[in-house]
């Protein structure tokens, strides 16, 4: 076993992966360009290229609180679900897209102060489950909060359809995001993450501030996430809590980072591209059955690759469920060997 | 700074209840700068529980505790970290997955610095102090190994490492030869010695064997049933009638 498979925080990454990631990068970038020579390469193909950055954004994002520090989120998709009505609510009311789109994001960083303060100090699938009952009251709220949020009905935002634009904006945000979760992990910031991932008192014991600290990544999350909202928003041009505060994202997102590999920088990205083509190209197939597809799936990842694509190929440095939630359930995780 | 012979650790009239069991009770004592104080007592008799007062894991009813003078009673575990006091645990804390270097950087010193400090440094700075105190507690061989993967013993010393990355003033170690076979109670008992001869490190120690307390302390405090019953040299209170009594019975 190499040194760099088990010391992400201070590994250096092989020269072959560096230049396939920069040839996908590139192939990313050019592919708009090659529409009018390549029929693979449809203005719909573009749209689904644009779901599927968003999806890597928001799994790296809840992977900074799953993942990194070991608190796994079943409400993250409301910190996406305030961005997208801060958003759509301000253009509504004649804001520019940009400062909109800012402000979206802060709602969602303020409300990620207010909720973790509380939340974080729970442990293990008690946070879990406070998060999924704040995303549903938030939802609530949105939903009679008329006045402000259209209620069920909704609000229209204006219209943008140029599919290449937001092709771009959310590959170069999902870069950005990914970038910043490399930087994190291999920084001392990261490094009391994965300490209080570990072992938050003893983290707490060794000069580890643990309270600043996952309420910092907690917030990086929720900002980051409230910037996917609001671009879906707009790109999407109409909201509604029924559209936007939908539960399954959330798992979706667990299930993405898991099939990936929770705790690692690059098993969001390969789970949420898996899982988003494995969805459009073969659920197609069976939509009045996806959701009991992807349950399926979920226990299968969780029984059978507990540590993802990523664990598969000999990486060590993430994590699993089991490992996560053990030591609150009574079991312990079993000794390396 | 504070000089040798002067008071390092102090506590005064710790109180510890959980319902209505008086945990530790009315306890004074004091660890002095550069001292090696022993803290022994049958099972249940409070050690651990005092441990965790001290270090503030479990806040104390009463009393006050004083670390360099300065009253920590209300003060958080990473803040009296900060002040420099670091400790071992009974039950060993070590980041599993990480490995022994890992667990060595990790256990750096954190003071408040910023967030855009935490970002902008890697976590590679310190790794050449964190190789020199894997070779000073023997893991040199071990360095690349996940921490879940070391022996009890190999464990033990690697949490030593832990406490002494951000190099504190004083350690407590919490039964630090406890599930150790005999060779590396040596290992631990002649690094203790170095980094008190040679380092001036204060050290408070939990321990159930008698002969790792009187090898390396010069005072001992004997604990029964939360309350103090002795304290002087380990001679001393292995003749003592009322200690006999506590770990003997009548």
């Amino acid at each position: 076993m190499t040194t760099d498979t088990l010391s992400p925080m201070r590994s250096t990454m092989p020269r072959w992966r560096i230049g396939l990631m920069a040839l996908v990068i590139a192939s990313l970038f050019a592919m708009p360009l090659l529409r009018d020579q390549v029929d693979w390469i449809t203005n719909s193909r573009l749209f689904s290229f644009t779901q599927m950055f968003m999806l890597v954004a928001l799994a790296s994002n809840w992977n900074l609180t799953g993942g990194f520090t070991g608190y796994v989120d079943f409400g993250h998709a409301v910190f996406f679900g305030i961005g997208a009505y801060g958003t759509g609510v301000l253009m509504h009311n004649g804001w520019e897209f940009p400062p909109a789109l800012i402000a979206g994001a802060i709602f969602a960083a303020v409300y990620a102060l207010i909720v973790g303060y509380p939340t974080l100090r729970l442990k293990g699938p008690y946070f879990s489950i406070a998060m999924l009952g704040t995303f549903v009251a938030v939802r609530e709220i949105v939903r009679v909060w008329k006045g402000v949020t259209g209620g069920g009905v909704g609000l229209t935002l204006p219209p943008y359809l140029n599919r290449v634009a937001f092709y771009y904006y959310t590959l170069a945000f999902a870069l950005f995001v990914v970038a910043i979760m490399w930087w994190i992990r291999r920084s001392e910031f990261g490094a009391s993450l994965i300490a209080i991932r570990e072992d938050e008192i003893g983290a707490e014991m060794r000069g580890i501030n643990t309270t600043v600290q996952k309420m910092t990544a907690f917030i990086v999350a929720g900002f980051l996430s409230g910037v996917v909202g609001g671009m879906w928003a707009y790109q999407n041009t109409f909201i509604d809590p029924d559209i936007v505060f939908i539960e399954s994202r959330t798992i979706e997102l667990v299930m993405m980072t898991m099939l990936g590999g929770l705790g690692t920088v690059l098993g969001p990205v390969l789970g949420a591209a898996t899982i988003y083509w494995m969805r459009d190209v073969v659920w197609a197939s069976f939509l009045d059955y996806h959701l009991i597809v992807e349950g399926l799936l979920l226990i299968l990842i969780v029984l059978f690759i507990p540590r993802g694509i990523v664990g598969m190929f000999g990486d060590r440095s993430g994590t699993s469920l089991g490992e996560l939630w053990g030591k609150w359930l009574g079991k312990s995780p079993p000794e390396e060997t | 700074m504070i000089e040798n012979g002067e008071a390092l650790l102090e506590g005064r009239h710790v109180t510890k209840r959980f319902g209505g069991l008086v945990a530790v009770n009315n306890i004074d004592f004091v660890v002095r700068q550069g001292e090696m104080v022993g803290l022994i007592g049958p099972n249940g008799s409070g050690k651990t529980t005092l441990f965790d007062c001290l270090s503030r894991v479990q806040p104390i009813d009463e009393g006050q505790v004083l670390f360099k003078g300065i009253d920590i009673t209300a003060k958080k575990p990473h803040q009296v970290a900060h002040l420099g006091m670091a400790r071992t645990f009974q039950v060993i804390r070590v980041y599993r997955k990480l490995t022994v270097l890992e667990n060595l950087l990790v256990s750096r010193q954190w003071r408040g610095e910023s967030l855009f400090g935490q970002l902008t440094r890697a976590n590679v700075d310190l790794e050449d102090r964190a190789r020199e105190l894997i070779e000073f507690v023997a893991l040199s061989h071990l360095v690349d190994s996940p921490a879940g993967t070391l022996s009890g013993g190999q464990r033990r010393l690697l949490e030593i490492g832990m406490a002494l990355m951000p190099d504190p003033d004083l350690l407590l170690l919490d039964e630090a030869a406890s599930g150790v076979n005999p060779t590396l109670v040596e290992t631990i008992k002649d690094r203790i010695r170095v980094l008190n001869q040679d380092h001036g490190k204060t050290f408070l120690l939990v321990e159930h064997d008698m002969r790792f307390i009187s090898d390396l302390c010069s005072r001992v405090y004997v604990l029964n049933y939360g309350e103090r019953l002795a304290e002087g040299t380990p001679a001393e209170v292995m003749k003592s009638e009322a200690v006999i009594e506590a770990y003997f019975g009548a």
